[in-house]
């Protein structure tokens, strides 16, 4: 493996939730450790599995692996670490201010940013030299910041008179206002993230299309603010030894080669190593050993084809199309196949005679022009979230910030690039479309989290007061969120991947929601290799391995769920999407 | 020199950029605030969202709080006591409680708006 080649002090692994950044991370520790090397593993994976590898619990002190000589482990919570961050600003306060107060305080305190700057915080110590890792040759983290996060921080003016007199002044610093650190140990951990003699970061991604263009997007942003030293790992190859006994794994096979061929040029200069699909869960020290290991590849255990008889996504759509018009939102972390659901229901509806419109932000747009009257009911529309959000950026400077001078402005922009931008710019798109779910489906591929619903409620809140006052008006508002509340008028499907961690991020997103009082309405399980019937050892393994994340759903998430089998095209076209209506049930 | 001390509803950051619309109120007023600070005035801004102890600790910010709410904000106290609530004050209005004596034609707001200010 390339990346483990002369490694430097900080090793960060980043990707997206499922891509198995955090087993290589864990293969990583235990690699280095093999070799004679002091290294300490930091894990801040929700799902938390690095305890249940090692067979130990650890939590947020450095514990020692007994298993292991020479490993240490640490787990930092996001989660927690908001929340003590939220208790630091809200706990003097609380039974003090109205409660009512208290609440808005909290609500303003837990969007992702504010998640992410407090885990950063708790990085800082790590990355600077500290007693606390002096002792390490190593220090791997199964997660990396994002590009904003690390601007945010590099950002002069956000520092100016803060944290030096302790009180804001004009300055408004946000998730940074409840920071513990110093200014000076907040720069030099960014230094030493931008030095490549000190720290590597390595991209993880699956070979799909869509996810090396995101992940090349992360490495334009890092690489931009002085993270150059990158590599990238391809993980979960399916070995072409599978694709002889099995139609399903040769065109997985051939899929995986035709996207590493059509590689995002920036990262085609890239040190690149593939690490091949295992049939087995990468729980366990032995498991992990294999994960790095160029050896043969392992057994497989045998199974029969999964017994199943999860519902269809037809029995989705009979309840949906019973409505006859309404507002139908795919929502989902990315990489999911949020826009193929999406284009899959729409199809559905349009076929059964109902009048639809499908608006999607899928980025490659093939899907949007391959359906685009294909149908006769069927209008495709397409928004590309980076249009416009550039659009609406420049918007706001050319308006709002029009009067403001250099530094002023320059901070408005930055600020204008927080990824709530992203998510307003590209819901204010939707929203123009929403409208007309009074009469026909309007289908969404994307839509904006709860926090994010309940942020813009709170200002749309404001602003009705405001002109209440002012008007003394009787007329009674109805908000966008009201409708996106009433489930005869909305609903929510979220998307998910028979995985641990997909799973996982998907509760999130629920708990999510419902704090914004929207139930999701149901969950649909993408991609599922079980309900594909597979003839492989190899994929007939995961498909047993995914029946407990399928279980999950049912039992404990979801109020009515679908499996979608993994095709062995791309469902591009409507009979493509058609496919995915197959029942998994046999 | 008197001091004026503005308070704020819970905002993500005070140019409302996380807003559905950003609020030319907010931008304004964040522009006139370093424009009156450069003159010499004394004004200071506190964020219900973080810096609520300056609520709790300010015993006529706390009280309006408990009586007129959260929606009623914003406050501007000048030398302690109340000036207005509810809007933001413009330009003329800070110039007259600060004692700054303002020019015609009003200056072109040089100001940085939000110096920093970061979306949650």
């Amino acid at each position: 493996m390339k990346f483990l080649e002369q490694p430097p002090r900080f090793l960060f692994f980043t990707g997206k939730g499922g891509v198995g950044k955090t087993s290589i991370a864990c293969a990583t520790a235990i690699e280095l450790a093999s070799a004679g090397k002091r290294v300490l593993l930091v894990s801040t994976d929700p799902a938390s599995n690095v305890g249940q590898v090692f067979g130990i619990s650890i939590g947020n002190t450095i514990r020692q692996i007994p298993a292991v000589p020479g490993l240490w482990a640490l787990e930092i919570d996001p989660q927690a670490a908001a929340q003590g961050y939220r208790d630091r600003i809200v706990g003097p306060v609380r039974g003090i201010l109205p409660d009512a107060v208290v609440r808005s305080i909290e609500e303003q305190l837990s969007g992702a940013c504010t998640t992410e700057i407090a885990a950063f915080d708790e990085f800082t110590a790590l990355l600077t030299d500290t007693a606390l890792t002096a002792g390490y040759d190593h220090i791997v983290f199964d997660t990396a910041p994002t590009g904003h996060t690390i601007r945010l921080l590099q950002l002069p003016g956000a520092w100016s008179g803060f944290l030096n007199e302790g009180k804001g002044d004009a300055s408004c610093l946000g998730p940074l206002a409840g920071l513990e650190k110093q200014r000076a140990q907040y720069k030099e951990a960014v230094d030493s993230l931008a030095d490549p003699l000190r720290t590597r970061l390595i991209l993880v991604a699956r070979a799909q299309v869509s996810a090396l263009r995101e992940v090349a997007r992360t490495h334009e942003e890092l690489a931009k603010i002085g993270m150059w030293q990158q590599f990238l790992v391809v993980n979960g190859m399916l070995a072409r030894t599978e694709a002889a006994v099995d139609p399903l794994a040769a065109a997985i096979c051939s899929r995986e080669e035709a996207a590493l061929a059509a590689i995002p040029e920036a990262l085609s200069l890239l040190p690149m190593d593939r690490v091949p699909l295992k049939p087995f869960n990468l729980v366990g020290l032995d498991a992990l050993r294999l994960l790095l290991a160029d050896t043969a590849p392992a057994k497989c255990i045998e199974y029969p084809d999964t017994a199943f008889d999860s519902p269809s996504l037809s029995t989705l759509v009979d309840a949906i199309a019973a409505d006859k018009h309404g507002l139908v939102m795919l929502m989902g972390k990315g990489g999911v196949g949020k826009t193929t659901m999406a284009a899959a229901i729409a199809v559905a509806l349009a076929s059964r005679g109902f009048p639809v419109h499908l608006t999607t932000s899928d980025p490659a747009a093939h899907l949007a022009e391959t359906l685009h009257g294909a149908l006769e009911n069927l209008t495709v529309s397409r928004i590309d979230p980076h249009a416009e959000t550039e659009t609406y950026r420049q918007h706001v400077l050319a308006t709002k910030g029009a009067a403001l001078d250099a530094p002023g402005r320059a901070l408005l922009e930055e600020d204008l690039r927080s990824p709530c931008t992203e998510e307003i710019a590209v819901f204010q798109a939707f929203s123009r479309i929403i409208r007309e779910s009074g009469t026909k489906f309007v289908v969404m591929d994307t839509a904006p989290t709860g926090h994010t619903l309940l942020l813009l409620d709170a200002t749309g809140a404001y602003h009705r007061e405001i002109t209440r006052q002012l008007t003394e008006g009787t007329m009674r508002a109805t908000t966008p969120m009201m409708r996106l509340q009433d489930e005869t008028q909305t609903k929510v499907l979220l998307v998910t991947l028979a995985e641990t961690t997909p799973v996982l991020e998907a509760a999130g997103l629920q708990s999510d929601l419902r704090r914004a009082g929207i139930e999701p309405w149901a969950w649909i399980i993408n991609n599922s290799v079980a309900a594909a019937h597979p003839v492989s050892p190899l994929l007939r393994q995961r498909a047993h391995n995914e029946l407990r994340e399928i279980e999950a759903v049912a039992k404990h998430h979801a109020h009515r769920y679908a499996v979608v089998p993994l095709l062995k095209t791309e469902p591009v076209g409507v009979a493509h999407l058609r496919e995915l209506f197959r029942s998994g049930a046999v | 020199m008197k001091v004026i001390q503005v308070f704020d509803p819970a905002l993500c950051c005070s140019t409302g950029v996380c807003g559905v619309d950003v609020d030319q109120a907010l931008v304004a007023f964040s522009a006139d605030v370093a424009w009156a600070n450069q003159s010499g005035a004394r004004i200071e801004r506190f964020n219900l969202a973080q810096q609520p102890m300056a609520f709790v600790e300010n015993a006529a910010a706390k009280k309006f709080l408990e009586r007129s709410g959260q929606e009623a904000l914003p406050l501007v106290l000048v030398d302690g006591e109340v000036a207005m609530a509810g809007r933001y004050p413009n330009r003329a209005e800070i110039a007259r409680w600060a004692g700054i004596l303002q020019l015609a034609p009003e200056p072109k707001p040089s100001a940085n708006c939000c110096s920093g200010s970061k979306c949650c």
